[in-house]
């Protein structure tokens, strides 16, 4: 603090001369970078330069064990767009993300609208639908794998209300669907609390004035309360989309991308190319694939805020 | 609110509730589980009867003490470390003009969009040119200054955005410069955004599962995912109820301070929260 | 620690890593050299054995510092090992598991030991087969471990049924007796027969039965696929009606543990008998049953070899050679069984192996290693497996088509084979 300070008074005292060269914007923009700096250090060493050698990877043939390394072009390319597993891949990966955002978004502010309630016990509640997220991953995935057993815990526990429970992991679609409820009530309290963090937000006088008005729940919940609250359904969207793309532990753990290729999602399918099957050259090309698919979402995204996100002008 | 509809909500919470608290329970009563219990079927909610020494064979397998302290300190650490980072560029994409800054933060927000499994080879080259493979450091420069600080940082420019105009002029009048407004003013109105921050950051380096498993080789630097699957025989079978003991240990301390500070964690981060 | 000077390097070296691509090794330095051998067991008892085999070695080596003796978890064995390689992180040494034995050794990435290691000549032909290309000894063979049937006599006897024992001295030891035991085991309500990992994933177990049958997952030379030749549709036929219409093989998506007793047989290798110490009941270990085809033996496998990578390549041959020869292989043999000839007696085996009696050693080590085969193995391991998994997932269904599922495998994987 102290050599901020002195950062400060350096400024203002050059400001104050004569002829004024640290003028405000100037010495704003001064500001702004040097807060800026570490952030972006960082970004250039760990994210951008490693991002510039996957690319240059990727238009290699490298062979780890031969310690060959060799340019071959588009090569890598090209096989991408031959791969016959690609469709499946893609597919998958779309029907994964598209069901875990949904559920995810869907859950998270459901369940904090039930817990804004003013009903006791919500405290309790709270801290149990959050308590998964603060199990470390690889033990949540252990636990799963036995419970999701054709005599586990899971079809145990549906036996006591009369059902017989498939077997989970083994049928194609009961196994995307298993790993992305896993993956969902392990996360789903983070977005849950950071809903309950916007809606106790919203200000108590919106919704008695839309009640004197005679504006119905729905049309509440419509027309104030998904406006309110539109900058946090941003940033969870937005962090659930990108890490919806980014799921590997679980699948790695409970179906290893089976039965069939039904759960091998693109991040999975690049973990096995490049570091089981040693394709690094093509596993890269394939990274540098999930990282365009990643950013034109989140493009998106962004791009869309302003039709509807306040504050956003 | 009608007794029925209090009643209908309680039934929907506690129902809504079995799958949170339902694999947290099998994983602590099974780890004191003789083994046989583990696979019985129905499975049993309570141990048939308790064996704990399991939980010394952890130890005895692994320097699990010290394994526990390695993920503590670098969590707190990396913690640490990403909120000063993160709350500074956050301030500065939100509030002060400079030019580039639009490319700058779309720069910045390139590292939200990857994931570890795309950067670790060039990034594993890197620290072992430098050195400092099987060490720390990967494991708190990269989260602190890479691609998972970037949703910190995007976390803290969507807070600041949200604080009024008005906040600046004020301070301005008070004869406040800009770092002035940002650690007097800004730093201190953001606590909850900060909150959020840390728990984000705390649980992404306390489940780091990849990196540690790259980068580390010596089981007394090991953190604690990683230690988790080593509770195995000689051929990689798992030792169940060991392992489960394990993970029985790293999750509940983390529960039982959650609880004790549920207050500060989640309504302190509720009351003056995330505005919308 | 000086974080500047440290980040200072990074920094440095990020610029650096973009021309030196292929990560290189460092320079050698001066004064004694570490040695550091990637393993993938974290058993204290084994490390304890390494590191005084280690301590003793150095002190005849005095131009030799620390070795080290890495465990890296066995799940991501070969991935970690592999993107340390990638990452310029070789080890001087690595154990390497069998099925990634032809990667390694066809690649050119490891030293070649024959001349190196002590008394090769007595080394099991069955044993080295997998390490060597061209005559040369690419790996030594430090674990060489049978697999054969842990029999639970209890559930056994208590389902009426004659033990394997008594069927092996009656000459009726094979899969269609030790299915209608099995059959008659789960009729109580336990489990029938299991294969130790297989766990409907890892398919390269199942040939531990299909060898019984004369089946191959791909001819000798690696070139053609030979999963739906009629020897594999019949052996696989004979799993699945185990499976699904006898139900003397617990199905998939079942948590299986044979140690805890609920199971009556376990297909696995004899290193598993150190999990019975405690067992509440009554075992065995007899030798796999005989197939249509008579009888057999398979092994699994683990090498160790020298990465030609390592800037101290020479030393590291020269303790491998130490590390293995004929004194410290009698050590190793208390965890691993040796590829030894003069080791490999059911005498020196029981002094090591106190959980087994001579019967079991003889009849399923010493033998076993004598005539066993290894489980299919081929250069791109990783990828066949994991394509055949995929391709094999539908036959774990009741109403399969082997036949059809089989020749559905071939198609998938013969591209990958080569042809």
């Amino acid at each position: 603090m102290a050599a901020t300070d002195l950062l400060d008074r350096v400024a203002v005292r050059a400001a104050t001369r004569a002829r004024p060269f640290w003028t405000i914007p100037r010495r704003d923009a001064l500001v702004g970078y040097l807060l800026i700096s570490p952030q972006l250090v960082g970004s250039a060493l760990f994210v951008l330069l490693p991002l510039g050698l996957v690319v240059y990877y990727s238009l290699q043939e490298w062979n780890v064990l031969a310690s060959t390394f060799e340019y071959v072009g588009g090569a890598n390319y090209a096989k991408l767009l031959a791969d016959p597993n690609m469709g499946q891949v893609l597919t998958g990966t779309a029907l994964f993300s598209v069901g875990l955002v949904v559920l995810n978004l869907t859950l998270a502010l459901s369940l904090a609208i039930l817990l804004n309630q003013r009903l006791a016990g919500t405290t309790f509640f709270r801290t149990l639908f959050f308590s998964p997220v603060l199990v470390s991953l690889v033990a949540w995935t252990i636990v799963w794998q036995f419970l999701l057993q054709q005599d586990g815990g899971v079809n145990g526990l549906l036996g006591v209300v009369g059902v017989e429970g498939p077997n989970w992991l083994r049928g194609e679609t009961t196994a995307l669907l298993s790993v992305i409820v896993v993956q969902v009530v392990k996360n789903v309290g983070l977005n849950m609390v950071l809903f309950l963090a916007a809606l106790q937000g919203v200000p108590r006088q919106l919704y008695e004035a839309a009640q004197l008005d005679g504006a119905g729940a729905w049309t509440r919940f419509a027309r104030i309360t998904v406006p309110q609250i539109s900058p946090t359904i941003l940033l969870t969207s937005i962090i659930t989309v990108v890490g919806s793309l980014q799921v590997f532990a679980q699948i790695a753990v409970l179906t290893q991308g089976g039965p069939g290729m039904s759960t091998t999602v693109l991040v999975y399918y690049l973990y096995q190319q490049a570091f089981q099957f040693r394709h690094l050259g093509y596993g890269a090309a394939l990274s540098v694939l999930l990282f365009l698919i990643v950013a034109a979402l989140t493009l998106l995204q962004w791009r869309l805020r302003r039709k509807w996100v306040f504050h956003e002008s | 609110m009608s007794r029925k509809l209090r009643l209908g909500l309680y039934a929907l919470l506690c129902v809504l509730c079995v799958p949170f608290v339902f694999p947290t329970w099998w994983m602590v009563t099974s780890s004191v589980k003789p083994i046989s219990d583990i696979f019985a079927f129905p499975p049993a909610l309570v141990p048939s009867r308790f064996d704990f020494s399991t939980y010394g064979r952890v130890f005895e397998l692994q320097p699990f003490g010290q394994q526990y302290l390695n993920s503590l300190y670098i969590a707190a650490v990396v913690t640490a470390g990403t909120m000063a980072v993160a709350a500074m560029a956050g301030y500065a994409f939100a509030r002060i003009r400079f030019p580039g800054q639009n490319v700058l933060f779309l720069v910045v927000l390139v590292g939200l969009l990857i994931p570890s499994e795309v950067t670790i080879v060039p990034l594993f080259q890197m620290f072992h040119t430098a050195g400092l493979t099987d060490t720390h450091w990967p494991l708190i420069l990269v989260p602190i200054l890479g691609a998972p600080s970037v949703l910190a940082t995007f976390i803290m420019r969507q807070f600041f955005i949200t604080l009024p105009g008005e906040l600046e002029e004020a301070a301005r009048v008070d004869g406040l410069g800009r770092f002035g407004t940002f650690f007097r003013v800004a730093l201190p109105l953001s606590r909850s955004a900060l909150g959020a921050v840390a728990i984000f950051t705390f649980l992404h380096s306390w489940n780091l599962y990849l990196e540690p498993i790259v980068f580390l080789s010596t089981p007394s630097k090991f953190t604690l995912p990683q230690a988790l699957t080593q509770f195995v025989d000689a051929y990689g079978s798992p030792l169940w109820n060991v392992q489960l003991s394990a993970a029985t240990m790293t999750a509940l301390p983390i529960l039982v301070v959650f609880v004790l500070a549920q207050r500060q964690f989640i309504e302190g981060l509720a009351h003056t929260g995330l505005k919308g | 620690m000086k974080a500047p000077g440290k980040l200072a390097a990074l920094s440095l070296t990020a610029l650096l890593a973009v021309t030196a691509c292929g990560g290189e090794a460092a320079p050698a330095a001066q004064g004694p050299q570490p040695l550091r051998m990637s393993i993938w067991t974290s058993n204290e008892a084994h490390l304890k054995l390494f590191n005084e085999i280690a301590a003793e070695y150095r002190k005849s080596h005095p131009q030799v510092g620390e070795i080290t003796f890495d465990p890296i978890p066995f799940e991501n064995y070969t991935t970690t090992l592999t993107t340390q390689i990638a990452g310029g992180n070789a080890p001087d040494l690595a154990w390497i598991l069998e099925n990634s034995a032809p990667d390694f050794v066809g690649s050119g990435a490891l030293v070649p030991l024959k001349s190196k290691i002590e008394n090769a000549g007595e080394l099991v032909p069955a044993a080295t087969r997998l390490w060597e290309r061209d005559g040369e000894l690419y790996a030594y063979p430090f674990s060489t471990s049978p697999f054969g049937v842990f029999v639970n006599t209890d559930l056994v006897k208590a389902a009426g049924q004659k033990t394997p024992r008594e069927l092996m001295k009656a000459g009726q030891w094979d899969w269609q007796h030790a299915n209608e035991i099995n059959k008659a085991v789960a009729a109580k309500g336990k489990n029938g027969l299991t294969i130790l990992n297989f766990d409907y994933k890892a398919w390269d177990n199942l040939a531990t039965v299909w060898q019984g049958w004369g089946a191959k997952a791909w001819s000798d030379d690696g070139g053609t696929c030979q999963f739906n030749a009629p020897e594999m549709v019949e052996a696989m036929t004979f799993l699945h009606k185990a499976i699904f219409t006898d139900k003397s093989m617990p199905g998939p998506g079942t948590a299986v543990d044979f140690f805890s007793g609920d199971t009556s047989m376990a297909v696995a290798q004899i290193s598993r008998a150190a999990m019975l110490e405690d067992a509440t009941f009554k075992w065995d270990l007899v030798p796999l049953p005989a197939g249509p085809k008579g009888e057999y033996a398979v092994i699994g496998q683990a090498g160790i070899g020298v990465l030609k990578k390592s800037p101290r390549a020479e030393q590291a041959t020269d303790f491998l050679t130490y590390f293995t020869n004929a004194a410290n292989s009698a050590k190793l043999a208390a965890y691993f069984p040796p590829a030894r000839g003069s080791v490999l007696t059911a005498d020196t085996m029981a002094k090591t192996s106190p959980m087994l009696n001579g019967d079991q050693l003889q009849e399923v080590v010493v033998d076993g290693i004598q005539k066993g085969v290894v489980k299919p193995s081929h250069t791109g391991q990783a990828e066949l497996a994991q394509t055949a998994r995929a391709a094999l997932d539908p036959l774990w269904k009741p109403d399969a088509d082997v036949k059809a599922v089989l020749d559905g495998v071939c198609a998938k994987i013969q591209p990958l084979l080569g042809g």
